[in-house]
């Protein structure tokens, strides 16, 4: 059980990292569909970044962040600046973010197959003493360093959105930039600083998948997570806790369906496989009318500059 | 020149800023003179550019890269019915995009409404194996379009009645489609020994019959013929007026009395069963039996095809020809000049991009 749990906290890692930034982007009015191009990214400047650097892992998230906020600086400038609807851009940075990866990967060596790549996995770093608590110790204190880098961003999110002026300003540009403009700010560039760094934190998680999961990267490896942070943020009502709890049924349900077939269940996994976004649409669903979405989302703001 | 002391007082108008400094806004008025077509051929030549550069990255001759394209395209009959067929999905389910696009309904669930229509058509050929060609082919697409206008309803039903937003329900529903497709081909309409995801080969009766001295099969009359059709629906009927007036705003739609629920539920459902179609010929045409993943990128291209062909129907068809050519053109490419056919999404993306950028400045 306690395995099942911390797996389900593992694989829930990218996803949640991913909707972390998309929490900011949404909250400052910028729908975030670009995610799922933003964290392959990510996942390849990760990959890529470390084995160039003759396997220096921090190089390569230094290259998944960097990348990642390229991206989101992309969005900002086509859907902020330009006032280019939200969706459809967010599309567009994914279709990229799928051939540039992919073509990228194949350039880079000779041959033109893709390149290999294996990067030493991020081992799994127990906290001393906590790790040794019973229940708790293997659920929490057990996991690689990007983990814990979540859960505590996790947290900082929070503290950040409520409890401080950034926070305050960020929120307002999503509810009503108006008000951010009447007070001397300018929610445009809000809204862009944003999305950059929704960028940057959803690379990161792409970072995730290369350095703490597989150890390579393959073509179009994020394979919908972006979708489903998506959908967990909305969700999880654009709040942090309320996204991870979101990402971890979302994860227990992969969890689970690899349980299921170790135990020899017959039980289909393209079934199983349907369930997160099945719950994603129930839950959607189920919200309702009563989902308040940040109220100025996706409407552009007129350049006041 | 004193912006610094006035920013308590109200804003400065706007013009008088612009004129001040290269802004964006003064780029984007200067590219307004050149008309919609001309912005969206100019988001073309940057993309080309742009992969241009990639090109050079890898060590190639871009001018070498895109006359292979254009020889891998163009150098044979048989090449350009290839062309034919590949753009025949894209503008189907393009059309179906375009159509939403005018109403403000974004559907990203053509791929998944493609998978299920292909589902569909094949379900509906393999149990009528009798037929005469004539009655199984608009038996099996007709299937088809329908079961691509269930999945965009139950999309339009979760948006409409649930108030989700038609991007997220489209989007996830797109996953819950593909794997369903595999699902029913691991199951009931499955091959079994394949080793491979895959349905029994259709009976000869029900593949479309090919234009004669192309390769080319009916799809692309099928196709052309929709996307004029739906130029008229578009401009010509009052639906079509009813969907531009309140796409333009939902406000005065309804002030004029269009019911907008109503005008989503047709547009998706005319949408879905566009791209169902769509994934009928593609079965019927070209793979002759039901595979797994036969619609993967689909949807997003239709996406592409519907803003490079300016979200107007007839339009669409030399943006959908473009999109097929070049795919078909890009295989040449890596196979003469060894760059990847993955070059040919980025220059789709960023055409897209481009094409946001260029058309910011307009309204839908």
């Amino acid at each position: 059980m306690i395995e099942f749990l911390a797996a389900s906290i593992r694989i829930a890692t990218p996803i949640l990292l991913a909707g972390l930034g998309g929490i900011l982007s949404e909250r400052a009015g910028v729908f975030a569909v670009g995610l799922e191009g933003m964290m392959l990214i990510g996942a390849f400047g990760a990959a890529i970044g470390t084995a160039m650097s003759g396997g220096d892992a921090l190089a390569g998230l230094a290259i998944a962040l960097a990348g990642g906020a390229l991206a989101g600086l992309v969005v900002a400038i086509v859907a902020v600046r330009f006032r280019a609807d939200n969706m459809v851009t967010g599309l567009s940075l994914n279709i990229v973010a799928v051939g540039l990866t992919s073509y990228l990967m194949r350039i880079l060596s000779a041959s033109g197959q893709p390149m290999a790549i294996h990067n030493a996995l991020l081992p799994v770093m127990p906290i001393p003493l906590l790790s040794d608590l019973p229940w708790i110790g293997p659920l929490l204190f057990a996991h690689p360093p990007l983990t814990y880098l979540t859960i505590v961003l996790c947290v900082l999110f929070t503290l950040l959105l409520k409890r401080t002026e950034i926070g305050l300003t960020l929120r307002a540009t999503g509810e009503n930039p108006d008000v951010v403009f009447a007070s001397g700010l300018n929610p445009l560039k809000v809204r862009m600083l944003a999305v950059i760094a929704c960028g940057a934190v959803a690379g990161l998680g792409g970072a995730v998948l290369t350095t703490q999961q597989v150890g390579t990267f393959t073509d179009g490896m994020t394979s919908g997570r972006g979708y489903l942070a998506l959908a967990a943020l909305i969700v999880g009502r654009w709040t942090p806790y309320g996204t991870a709890a979101a990402c971890l049924v979302f994860a227990a349900a992969e969890a689970l369906q690899y349980r299921l077939q170790g135990f020899g269940i017959p039980v289909s996994s393209y079934v199983m496989q349907m369930i997160p976004y099945l719950i994603g649409l129930a839950v959607l669903a189920g919200l309702g009318r009563n989902a308040h979405l940040p109220a100025a989302i996706g409407r552009p703001l007129d350049r006041r500059l | 020149m004193s912006e610094g002391s006035t920013m308590a007082a109200a804003p400065p108008p706007a013009h008088r800023l612009s004129r001040l400094r290269l802004s964006w806004r003064r780029l984007s008025l200067r590219l307004g003179r050149i008309g919609l077509g001309g912005q969206i051929a100019l988001a073309l030549v940057l993309s080309v550019i742009c992969s241009a550069v990639l090109i050079l990255l890898a060590g190639k001759n871009p001018g070498l890269a895109f006359l292979a394209i254009v020889d891998g395209a163009f150098g044979s009959p048989h090449q350009i019915g290839t062309g034919l067929n590949r753009a025949t999905p894209y503008l189907l389910a393009g059309i179906g995009v375009a159509i939403c696009f005018r109403g403000g309904i974004i559907n990203l669930g053509s791929e998944g409404q493609i998978a299920v229509g292909g589902a569909g058509a094949a379900a509906a050929a393999l149990l009528t194996p009798a037929l005469p060609a004539f009655l199984a082919i608009p038996l099996a697409l007709a299937a088809g379009a329908a079961a691509g206008a269930l999945w965009s309803g139950l999309a339009a039903a979760i948006h409409l009645k649930r108030r989700v937003h038609e991007v997220l329900a489209t989007l996830l529903l797109n996953f819950v489609a593909l794997l369903l497709v595999q699902q029913l081909l691991a199951g009931v309409l499955g091959q079994t020994g394949a080793g491979f995801l895959q349905s029994p080969l259709m009976p000869r009766n029900v593949w479309l019959p090919k234009l004669a001295g192309w390769d080319a099969h009916l799809g692309i009359v099928i196709a052309v013929a929709a996307a004029a059709l739906s130029s008229f629906l578009l401009w010509r009927t009052p639906f079509g007026f009813g969907l531009r007036v309140s796409g333009a705003s939902r406000l005065a739609g309804a002030y004029a009395g269009f019911s907008l629920p109503r005008l989503t539920w047709s547009a998706m459902l005319l949408a879905g069963a566009l791209a169902g179609l769509a994934g009928g010929i593609e079965i019927l045409g070209l793979h002759h039996r039901l595979i797994e993943g036969f619609s993967l990128g689909f949807g997003f291209k239709a996406v592409t095809v519907a803003l490079i062909g300016a979200i107007e129907p007839v339009a669409i068809i030399p943006a959908a020809l473009f999109i097929g050519f070049l795919e078909t053109g890009s295989l040449a490419m890596q196979r003469q000049i060894g760059v990847p056919t993955a070059l040919v999404t980025v220059i789709e993306g960023l055409t897209m991009i481009f094409v946001l950028v260029a058309m910011s400045g307009r309204r839908r």
